[in-house]
């Protein structure tokens, strides 16, 4: 929202603050300013329209000036000389189907009408706040808005079908040409202004072309009216139509203004269209509203929420400055009767006083104080502590964190194996390919590693983020090297990392790689036989110029699977005895399945199996050591016992179809 | 030859053997030779036994005399070699220590993950709990129970991801508020730090996604003033250093009233730059006292609950912390910008 100092300075007398302090005030006090631009003669202030959402009155420069002459204390000069229109001999009759959605609607009627060009004053003020001038009679129902917040319309009368002006909903299908060139087809979720043969306006909203002012018209009818602004923005975002009027309507607007709109255009038009005459009185339908009740409130209840307390004086003077009435039910308590433009949504309980109080007083004379409050042991935070030493495990071994979009494409979900199908889709997204929450961090990590193979040989990276499912947030780890090397060492490190996060976890390679994976390096990591995540290469068809291993773990599985109870176990006290085997194994065969086969072959003596080392040999078959430790929890094994250990173990495995170098 | 010439015969020949010896191994032939128990100094004592008590007690006199000049004279000699044995060991050792060490360096938390921590930590040791909730929202939890009905045009203010199963991506942290409630009841310390979605056009100063830290205290007895004491208290930790701020009214539906913070912007110390939109001051906190539907939505009675509550821009507030001047750098996934944190 634009405001012209100039304009404010005509409402607030002996105004002498310059637009810059201006501007500082309203953003301490009242709402956030943007910045100032000069305007010819003028200065423009910017406000933020967010900073305005709760205060219908200030989508016009009376009500800023309110505010500025509510915080300098100078006095206000109200723009509108009252008229006392007449409402016998109305113009035209107005009937009102819902006062809920339409609490007035105020009109007067002019002939002898002349449309000319607005009078250079009047095109400079609309220029300056960003509104282009039309005509004198269009020019005056947008300076008026300007002013007092108040939409306005003027038909064309002549171009209106005899009869009473109607508000009600629209016909299902029901068609209206509208002022911007546009056509709209509504449905009785919609308030339109109707005259007998059809639609004039979308209420609240936008004007019909049919009846608009034009250079021949002589007649006008001006509307002036209040609507609900639920409905106003409801159909305002159903029809896509957002306009200076149904901004104004959804703030809520006071319906007292809309007979002082009339007042003020009324001497307007007389000074811009001369020798123009009102036609009969003024057309006013109106249900006012039941009055709300006064607001209780207590002086101690107050100083308690500031923080600070305030003399009933002072208070007293704050809220009078800002135009409520306030009466002293007794030395403690006061009852605020709130101003009609304040009361249709912005204040209403007493909540809503400590922030008048409190921001003209101001914030700053408020002493900081520490709170009266027990000392309790906070609820634990279990989950964030664990992902926190993830994350420290992650960069001690040289993986550096990313941060990912939730967001994925369809392509890239195809792409990773994933159904789009199984994805939550947004509505709106922001480019309309990134329309899938990622139920998988692999693709923004494989992004990721493509991207920075650009400027690094190599690298570690990692992200700690959620999958987001349609049923449930699962929080993953995932991390990924990239070198270009044969790969072999990543997979390892990744392993290692593993290891780091689940002590005693352990891989099995499955079958059926998903089509990103190398089919021959991949791997599910288990703990217990409970699977919590997968180790992987990429497709060499996924990385050009090099390889990168991943790591992809489910930290909700990881985390219960770390938190299983540990319970020590008694020192041993006799010694035990070691002793080295090496088994020749196939090519392909898995270290994991010879070391299952001698623990199970070892049986109760088996203290620890420690894998030594494995190497392949000139036949392509691999050699692997272990070192095997075998004991008694009750006695020292004798030389015979541990060689029967190490025989059962030897024989085992011949018979189960491996060569033993002993 | 007398005894007396043989012994001091023995001792000056000796001890010019000692002086010329050379290594470890030559000075120990030396000892054997003279001290051993077969050596010199022994057969000469072998030929006291002929002598005279008198004569033979001068002459042991002499001998031992002669004996602990050359062992003196040994050790001397052999700590001297020894000391230009270890000199030589230490000067053929010499080690460039300007060589890089090999091995993986350390990676690097993201800079979000950073500051978010120091925060985490700042209120855990004041006694709030960390509380977190689904980045999937519903619409209630999301607007009605903060009291932004459906008709409100604070809707507006955040442009929201509308999810296609009628749910939407949460545009604030200010959820966690009602759910920490319905959770925990009162009184009740909390921080929510999460991932936040607003359908915002990217540019250098926004994002579409980015990082909040609600949070909130209700007890019996909660002003303004105690709010200010939190946030000054806060905001010297965070910046380790006095910095200037404002309090000014804000619009906020779940506040009443509503504040919005404002910290001078320490990127250009107020000057004005694309960061702060050229104002010099930057939004670093809305807040203000809970708004009573807010607490009734909790399921706490506003005529005996009070309380506060806050949202930090995390991502904000890691821009001004490291001077980073776009927003777009933080989800970049870029390692020349992440390895410097
Ligand atoms: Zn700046």
């Amino acid at each position: 929202m634009k405001f012209s100092y100039n304009w404010l300075r005509d409402m607030v007398k002996g105004l002498d603050a310059s637009p810059e302090v201006l501007e500082r005030l309203i953003t301490i006090k009242t709402a956030e300013c943007e910045g100032i631009e000069v305007h010819g003669a003028d200065f423009i202030i910017e406000v933020d329209n967010k900073s305005l959402t709760h205060r219908p009155d200030l989508w016009g420069h009376f009500g800023m000036a309110r505010e500025v002459s509510a915080i300098t204390g100078q006095p206000l000069r109200d723009p509108v000389m009252p008229q006392n229109f007449t409402a016998k001999n109305p113009p035209v009759k107005v009937s009102i189907d819902d006062y809920s959605l339409c609490p007035r609607y105020s009109a007067l009627a002019f002939d002898n009408v002349t449309v000319k060009p607005s009078p250079s004053w009047l095109q400079q003020r609309l220029e300056a706040v960003g509104l282009n001038p039309i005509n004198n009679i269009v020019d005056v129902t947008n300076f008026v808005m300007a002013e007092l917040a108040q939409p306005m319309h003027a038909f064309d009368a002549d171009k209106l079908h005899d009869g009473p002006i109607q508000v009600r909903t629209a016909a299902q299908g029901e068609i209206i040409e509208a002022l911007n060139g546009e056509s709209y087809e509504l449905d009785p979720s919609a308030l339109v202004i109707a005259d007998p043969k059809g639609a004039i306006a979308i209420a609240g909203i936008i004007g019909g072309a049919g009846s608009a002012i034009s250079e021949k018209t002589t007649r006008l009818v001006l509307e002036s009216a209040n609507f609900n602004a639920a409905h106003i923005r409801k159909t305002s975002s159903k029809i896509r139509l957002r306009t200076d009027a149904s901004m104004r309507f959804e703030k809520a607007q006071d319906p007292v203004n809309t007979v002082r709109a009339l007042e003020r255009a009324y001497e307007l038009l007389l000074e811009v269209s001369p020798g123009i005459r009102m036609v009969g009185g003024l057309a006013d339908a109106y249900r006012p509203p039941k009055e709300p009740a006064p607001i209780v409130l207590p002086l101690d209840w107050l100083a308690r929420k500031l923080g600070r307390s305030l003399p009933a004086e002072e208070v007293q003077r704050i809220l009078e400055a800002l135009m409520f009435k306030v009466e002293r039910i007794d030395a403690g308590t006061l009852s605020v009767f709130v101003p009609t433009w304040r009361a249709t949504k912005d204040v209403a309980i007493k909540e809503d006083l400590v922030e008048e109080i409190g921001r003209m007083v101001g914030y700053a004379s408020i002493l900081p104080t520490a709170p009266l409050a027990a000392a309790t042991v906070p609820a634990p935070s279990v989950e964030r502590v664990f992902h926190h030493s993830v994350r420290d495990a992650a960069v001690g071994q040289g993986f550096t964190e990313v941060y990912n979009y939730s967001f994925l494409s369809e392509e890239l979900a195809q792409r990773f194996s994933l159904d789009p199908d199984a994805h939550i889709r947004v509505t709106n997204p922001i480019v309309a390919d990134q329309n899938l929450m990622r139920t998988s961090l692999l693709p923004g990590i494989w992004k990721n590693i493509v991207d920075n193979t650009r400027h690094f040989d190599s690298f570690r990276l990692f992200e700690i983020g959620r999958e987001v499912h349609p049923d449930r947030e699962v929080p993953h780890f995932v991390a990924a090297i990239f070198a270009k090397d044969d790969g072999v060492a990543g997979l390892h490190e990744l392993k290692r990392l593993a290891e780091c996060l689940l002590p005693g976890s352990e891989s099995r390679p499955s079958p059926g790689a998903r089509k990103f994976e190398h089919p021959q390096r991949a791997t599910d990591l288990l703990h217990a036989g409970t699977l919590f995540g997968r180790l992987f290469e990429f497709h060499p068809r996924m990385i050009e110029h090099g390889r990168a291993a991943v790591l992809d773990i489910d930290l909700q599985a990881l985390m219960q699977l770390r938190s299983s109870n540990v319970k020590y176990q008694q020192l041993r006290r006799f010694p035990s005895s070691s002793f080295d085997l090496s088994v020749v194994a196939g090519p392909r065969a898995l270290i994991a399945d010879v070391q299952a086969a001698m623990k199970t072959l070892a049986g109760e003596a088996l203290v620890s199996i420690e894998f030594l080392r494995d190497f392949t040999l000139p036949t392509g078959d691999r050699s692997v050591s272990y070192r095997l430790t075998a004991g008694a929890p009750d006695r020292t094994m004798s030389a015979e016992e541990v060689t029967s250990v190490r025989n059962a173990v030897i024989e085992g495995m011949r018979a189960a179809g491996y060569e033993l170098r002993v | 030859m007398n005894p007396e010439s043989v012994i001091s015969e023995l001792r000056d020949t000796t001890l010019k053997a000692l002086d010329a010896a050379a290594t470890l191994e030559a000075l120990e032939t030396i000892r054997v030779d003279a001290l051993g128990r077969k050596g010199k100094l022994a057969e000469v004592s072998k030929t006291f036994g002929k002598l005279a008590p008198e004569e033979r007690k001068s002459l042991g006199i002499l001998l031992n005399a002669a004996k602990q000049e050359l062992e003196s004279g040994l050790d001397s000699r052999k700590s001297a070699l020894e000391s230009v044995a270890l000199d030589a060991r230490l000067a053929s050792e010499w080690f460039d220590l300007t060589t890089p060490a090999p091995g993986i360096r350390p990676g690097h938390l993201h800079p979000v993950t950073q500051v978010q921590r120091e925060i985490e930590d700042l209120f855990v040791s004041l006694g709030f709990a960390i509380m977190d909730g689904p980045e999937v929202e519903q619409e209630y939890y999301n607007f009605d129970a903060l009291n932004i009905p459906a008709d409100h045009p604070a809707r507006d203010m955040q442009d929201t991801f509308w999810l296609k199963d009628g749910r939407l991506l949460r545009t604030h942290t200010s959820p966690v508020q009602i759910r920490a409630l319905e959770k925990l009841g009162a009184p009740l310390k909390m921080i929510a730090p999460g991932r936040v979605f607003r359908n915002e056009e990217v540019d250098p100063s926004h994002e579409h996604t980015f990082y909040q830290l609600e949070g909130m205290m209700v007890d019996r007895d909660v002003s303004v003033a105690h709010l200010i004491y939190f946030m000054k208290t806060l905001l010297s930790a965070i910046f380790h250093r006095e910095v200037t701020v404002r309090l000014r009214p804000g619009f906020f539906p779940f506040v009443e009233p509503g504040f919005e913070l404002d910290i001078q912007c320490l990127i250009c110390a107020g000057k004005g730059c694309p960061v702060c939109k050229q104002s010099g001051w930057v939004e670093l906190l809305p807040c203000g006292l809970v708004h009573p539907a807010v607490l009734r939505s909790g399921g706490l009675d506003p005529d005996e609950w009070n309380g506060f509550a806050f949202g930090l821009g995390l991502t904000r507030l890691a821009m001004m912390r490291y001077a980073i001047d776009d927003i777009r750098l933080f989800a970049s996934g870029d390692l020349r910008f992440l390895n410097q944190f």
